[in-house]
């Protein structure tokens, strides 16, 4: 059983890894769509990459170690989140230490990573960048812990697994209020967490709008890749996430490598359907105002208040 | 319908109503606002005709169509009116939309903190109404502090807002509170008692009506705090 | 004979010499025999400490040393905790202060009067834990006020803004000490006894009005030691003008002694407070939180940053308290000690990250002489270790894994959702809104360290200051490289605490049973089915890490990095005044907070002479002024000026009405008297 257990956690990072790239693929591709171009390939992220990992390594002057570390550090925060998420399985050697509030807490790590490479350069774009990415970041935190307290009041546990289980176990407790206004809060804040619309565009190269991309500007060649590697696998994760607290079916409870290959169609297929979801929304949204966002996450802050105090007295004790 | 799928969806349809309420606080267009008003018009005509199908009593269904026409259907039909007559005629056409009179745009009290402060006023709700659940802790009555905290959200919504259509919209979230309190604690109020009250709320926004647009034609904006200029001196 | 007595009596011992030294060894020779006297008298205090969570008991009565009662010293693991925590930071600061100090001139830190007093200072923070009669603690809680005050006055000579934070923290310590002695003779007079065993067999005796006037009494009295809102403007004063080894023993050992007051008065000696006034530490806890972490944000100071900082997380560590005391008065033990258990370890974790901090400052400071991040800069490649140093208890303090601080933030915010199953509708309001204060605390803490880190020693030099700094001497390097370990063993492996930790709860909060449960290596809480494995999570880091290095290795075609200027869109290398300040770093916040931090800014245009539309300078400025100090304390402060303006009538300067004053009051007295009688 062990065996087939780690070999789910390989599988999840491995198709996170693998599919993050042609993750961000599709979604351009359904955006290109809607917005009536042909668009590129699916796989051009794919390709990006791996022409920016064949360029020479480049060190600005006057850069050190923060700036060095920044990228694989992103890189590796969202490959450990990706081993402890239950997205295929479960039962994995890593599921018991799956705690939600360790996946939050290293996801922002990676975000502080990135913010201190931006300071290091010392130019008026990084810091720029890395101030906003920080105040964002310290403004979603309240949220997505009260998200957290509020997904894990019915079980009594942050632990992924038994959030995830249990909700296999009561699917009523997924459609209830508290749930949903839970997982909507959760979104927002996935939102803010992975940098897309209506937070921060993740397209645009506008010194007045720029956030993550301001602080990630002075890398190239391998560095951008892992950088551009990392926001990717980020988003990948974080809806897997999502999909895995909504609406679990499909996840594997048991150790047969057949409910192992059907949960990973399935995580694929619906982290697909969410991510087409997601970029179909973005076309018509448009970017907030730095300033505006914290009414967004005041909003879903509330949600999640509502989520709480929701699960106190609809569902009742 | 058996026990669980009636809590259910008497939960969901709570859970919409308070929602409905949050996104009056959030939204600045004022035409959003009707809109999610007249959402919450359908949440609470469905909470009473959940209460009325589980009770079993024709009456209860009645008064749910009729709520459900009134605040879904007439109210949001006419504020539309009184937002679509403060448009400038035709001559202006769309860009020269009188954009201050359509949006909520400066609150008293920022849409930030107004959020922050309705999740605290949830909480009030939640304590203070938890002695009345205890006393008959049913899935209608558990439900009580979500019709409470629609009664405090629109109580602040009429304090805090300066275009006189939002605030009548706060009134009405008030008023929309009071019906879902009376639902879920008595399973409603008598037919008569409710015409009467309905009745009511109906000529109180008429009036409102009449004195937006007679503000607008002395003023030239329906913003509250140009009624200061009316006290004596 | 006991360890732990033993080592008490070392730890007096080195720092009678100690004292002596300071006061009599000239010169050179000065600064190395106190330093190496106080760092014996810190492994002394975290010896007991250690025998003591080890589970040792010990308790001495001296009946000489103190008139009346006679001195009362007790050990238990509560006490063993608090003294293992001094004792530890004592020792690394010690040796820091070695190199610190050395080489300074007769006055401030070197001086004979400071010297000698900081063996002292250091001796009553180990010590005070240890007391164990009312008049024993006020004797040393006083000792500690009053040598703390000889020290952070330390470097007055000729600086305005220190003497202006002595007169704060003066009159704020005693004001406080007023209150603590009100509060524990009311409870002493209650219990009839004033050890702390009579107190503790007295307690159920007492009223309810009495024990709550004790509580509130005592809780403040604490709170205000302890930097809480809005008991706190002596903090941020008396912190960064102190010289830095005294600030880290300060924020890292003398304010822990708050929450442990309140600990042992109340839940120990008191036997448990009212509900409303775990609430009211709760609250206090959550706004002194969200405040010193607001207030750091906007600071461009790097100590009054770290003062702040200290603030919020003695809030955090009340918050902890507050919860315990809410569980344990509702009946429920179990998250009580929980609560309790992530309290100490915050404690332990921050009073290690927060020394570190204050010593790396001090290194900034003492080879720049700048505390201001926006003259400060590229410091990473001018001063390495010290910059390493930072980075590492920056970690801890951020609450993101591999650093300490996040274990006891995460505990914590467990402590809470268990929390969940004390019913009532206090538990169910207060609950949520404190885990979102503790998240709101820790994203922003993550703000204020980015911005100190990647401001202060990052990119480049802004000041020629900070362009000539160089590397500390070796001794501060040892004192911070002791604490660097103690951070990083910490964040790796918090189990090995797990024993002392509850045996240390459980004074405080019997009947819980031990709140961890697991090795060294992992904490699990069984109620909660969920476990953290610090060392894990930080070798899954580290293989991810090597999987990524590895990645760009094999795909690489060439080998070499190449170093060539910035890019910077084009702009090519910009100049270091082109660079974020801490000032525009926070400014966005500044800006979200706007309606609650109420900044105030000003722009000066001069116009060129004979024509309004050119500038010939514009000036901007802005500060943040701590707004509850304003409203709060300027009215207060104004008040107390005008009555003593009013009372300066009375003194004319005729030495016939004051002699006619006495001679009034006398007869007034008497007659007094004789128509009582």
């Amino acid at each position: 059983m062990n065996g087939i257990g780690t070999a789910a956690v390989a599988a999840q990072v491995t198709l996170v890894v693998v599919g993050a790239p042609l993750l961000t693929g599709v979604m351009r591709k359904v955006r290109a769509r809607l917005e009536g171009r042909a668009g590129a390939a699916v796989t051009q992220p794919w390709r990006d990459l791996r022409k920016l990992l064949r360029k020479e390594a480049i060190t600005p002057l006057g850069t050190g170690p923060a700036f060095r570390a920044a990228p694989p550090l992103l890189v590796a925060t969202t490959a450990v989140v990706a081993a402890l998420v239950p997205l295929v399985s479960t039962t994995t050697p890593v599921s018991r230490r799956a705690d939600l509030i360790l996946v939050v807490a290293l996801l922002g790590l990676g975000t502080v990573a990135v913010a201190l490479a931006g300071l290091d350069t010392g130019t008026a774009f990084g810091g720029m960048g890395a101030s906003r990415q920080m105040t964002v970041a310290a403004l979603v935190e309240p949220t997505i812990l009260l998200a957290v307290f509020a997904l894990s009041m019915p079980t009594g546990s942050t632990n992924l697994s038994a959030i995830v289980t249990g909700g296999l176990h009561d699917p009523v407790r997924l459609a209830s209020p508290a749930g949903l206004l839970a997982t909507a809060a959760l979104a927002v804040a996935v939102l803010a967490e992975t940098g897309r619309l209506p937070v921060d565009n993740p397209a645009t190269h506008l010194e007045l709008t720029m956030v993550h991309e301001a602080t990630a500007l002075e890398f190239a060649g391998p560095d951008l890749a892992l950088v551009e590697l990392g926001t990717q696998m980020r988003l990948t994760v974080l809806l897997g996430l999502l999909a895995s607290l909504s609406a679990p079916w499909g996840i594997a409870t048991t150790t047969t490598p057949l409910a192992l290959a059907l949960a990973l169609a399935v995580l694929t297929a619906k982290v697909a359907l969410l991510g087409a979801a997601l970029a179909a929304a973005e076309v018509f949204w448009a970017k907030l105002r730095l300033f505006r966002v914290p009414e967004l996450l005041a909003g879903s802050f509330l949600l999640a208040v509502l989520a709480v105090t929701a699960s106190y007295f609809l569902t009742g004790e | 319908m058996n026990d669980s799928v009636f809590t259910q969806l008497l939960d969901l349809a709570c859970g919409a109503f308070l929602l409905a309420a949050v996104a009056v606080l959030w939204l600045r267009q004022l035409t959003s606002i009707v809109r999610a008003f007249a959402f919450q018009g359908v949440a609470l005509a469905a909470v009473a005709a959940l209460l009325g199908l589980r009770e079993g009593r024709g009456e209860l269904l009645a008064v749910a169509a009729g709520v459900g026409l009134l605040r879904a259907g007439a109210l949001p039909h006419l504020m539309r009116r009184v937002l679509a007559a403060s448009r400038p005629g035709d001559g202006g056409g769309r860009y020269e939309e009188d954009v201050s009179e359509a949006r909520e745009t400066r609150p008293l009290v920022n849409v930030a903190a107004s959020l922050l402060s309705a999740a605290l006023l949830t909480f009030l709700a939640y304590a203070v109404a938890r002695p009345l659940v205890a006393l008959d802790p049913t899935p209608a009555t558990r439900a009580l502090p979500v019709a409470l905290a629609v009664v405090l959200i629109g109580f602040f919504t009429l304090v805090t807002r300066r275009r006189a259509l939002a605030q009548v919209v706060g009134f009405l979230l008030l008023d929309n509170g009071i019906t879902a309190t009376a639902f879920l604690a008595a399973s409603g109020v008598p037919l008569i008692v409710e015409l009467g009250v309905s009745f009511d709320v109906l000529l109180a926004v008429l009036v409102l009506q009449i004195l937006t647009t007679r503000m607008r034609a002395a003023f030239g904006g329906t913003g509250i705090d140009d009624l200061r200029e009316l006290r004596d001196r | 004979m006991n360890p732990a007595g033993t080592a008490v009596a070392l730890a007096a011992g080195l720092a009678a010499a100690g004292a002596a030294a300071g006061a009599l060894l000239p010169g050179r020779a000065r600064v190395p025999a106190v330093g190496l006297c106080t760092a014996g008298l810190g492994t002394a205090g975290l010896a007991a400490g250690t025998a003591a969570l080890d589970g040792v008991r010990w308790s001495a009565r001296l009946p000489g040393l103190l008139p009346l009662a006679g001195a009362h010293l007790a050990v238990d693991a509560l006490s063993g905790l608090f003294m293992a925590v001094a004792g530890a930071v004592v020792l690394a600061v010690a040796v820091y202060g070695i190199g610190y100090a050395a080489g300074r001139g007769p006055y401030g830190v070197a001086s004979r009067g400071v010297q000698s007093a900081l063996p002292v200072f250091a001796l009553t923070l180990v010590l005070v834990p240890a007391a164990a009669s009312v008049s024993t603690f006020l004797l040393l809680w006083e000792a500690m006020a009053l040598t703390s005050l000889v020290l952070v006055l330390a470097e007055q000579r000729g600086r305005p803004a220190v003497r202006e934070a002595g007169v704060w923290y003066a009159v704020m310590t005693q004001l406080g000490l007023v209150l603590l002695l009100a509060g524990l003779a009311l409870f002493a007079a209650g219990a009839g006894g004033e050890t702390f065993t009579a107190l503790r067999a007295g307690a159920p005796a007492l009223s309810p009005a009495a024990r709550g006037t004790v509580f509130v009494l005592v809780a403040a009295a604490f709170a205000s030691k302890a930097g809480m809102v809005p008991l706190h403007p002596w903090l941020p004063r008396a912190h960064p003008e102190a010289p830095s080894n005294v600030s880290a023993l300060m924020s890292a050992a003398m304010v822990n002694l708050g929450a442990y007051g309140i600990v042992r008065v109340a839940f120990d000696l008191l036997g448990g407070g009212p509900r409303w006034g775990w609430l009211l530490v709760l609250g206090t806890g959550a706004l002194s939180a969200v405040h010193g972490i607001l207030q750091a944000a906007m600071a461009s100071d790097l100590k009054r940053l770290l003062a702040h900082s200290t603030s919020e997380n003695l809030g955090l560590v009340l918050v902890g308290v507050g919860a315990a005391g809410l569980f344990a008065s509702a009946g429920h033990p179990l998250p009580a000690a929980l609560a309790l258990a992530a309290a100490f370890l915050h404690v332990v974790n921050h009073a290690v990250f927060k020394a570190l901090l204050f010593c790396a400052a001090g290194s900034v400071a003492r080879a720049t002489g700048l505390r201001d991040l926006d003259r400060m800069g590229g410091l990473r490649a001018r001063m390495p270790a010290t910059a390493g140093f930072f980075a590492v208890a920056a970690l801890g303090a951020v609450a993101l894994p591999p650093g300490n601080g996040f274990i006891s933030e995460w505990l914590l915010l467990q402590s809470l959702i268990e929390g969940l199953t004390v019913p009532g509708v206090s538990t169910a309001v207060v609950l949520p809104l404190a885990v979102a204060v503790i998240a709101l605390s820790a994203g922003l803490s993550a703000a204020v360290f980015v911005k100190a880190l990647g401001v202060g020693f990052f990119a480049r030099p802004r000041s020629e200051r900070a362009a000539a700094a160089g590397e500390s001497p070796p001794g501060m390097l040892l004192g911070m490289g002791l604490l660097g370990l103690g951070c990083t063993g910490l964040a790796l492996v918090p189990g090995m605490l797990g024993d002392g930790l509850s045996r240390a709860v459980a004074v405080a909060a019997p009947g819980g049973g031990p709140p961890l449960t697991g090795d060294s290596l992992e904490l699990r809480l069984e109620h909660l089915a969920t476990s953290l494995s610090p060392l894990w999570a930080a070798a899954a880091l580290a293989a991810g890490l090597l999987a990524a290095l590895a990645l760009v290795r094999v795909t690489a075609r060439r080998g070499r990095r190449s170093h060539v200027k910035l890019w910077d869109c084009g702009g090519g290398a910009p100049t270091a005044r082109m660079s974020y300040t801490a000032t525009s770093f926070a400014e966005p916040l500044q800006r979200v907070f706007d309606d609650v931090l109420a900044p105030e800014q000003g722009v000066d245009v001069t116009p060129v002479r004979a024509s309004t539309y050119l500038v010939e300078r514009v000036s901007f400025r802005r500060s943040v002024p701590d707004r509850i100090e304003r409203r709060l304390y300027q009215p207060l402060i104004g008040a107390v000026d005008r009555l003593g303006e009013a009372a300066r009538r009375l003194a004319p300067g005729s030495a016939h009405r004051y002699l006619g004053y006495g001679f009034c009051g006398l007869v007034a007295l008497l007659l007094t008297l004789a128509a009582s009688r």
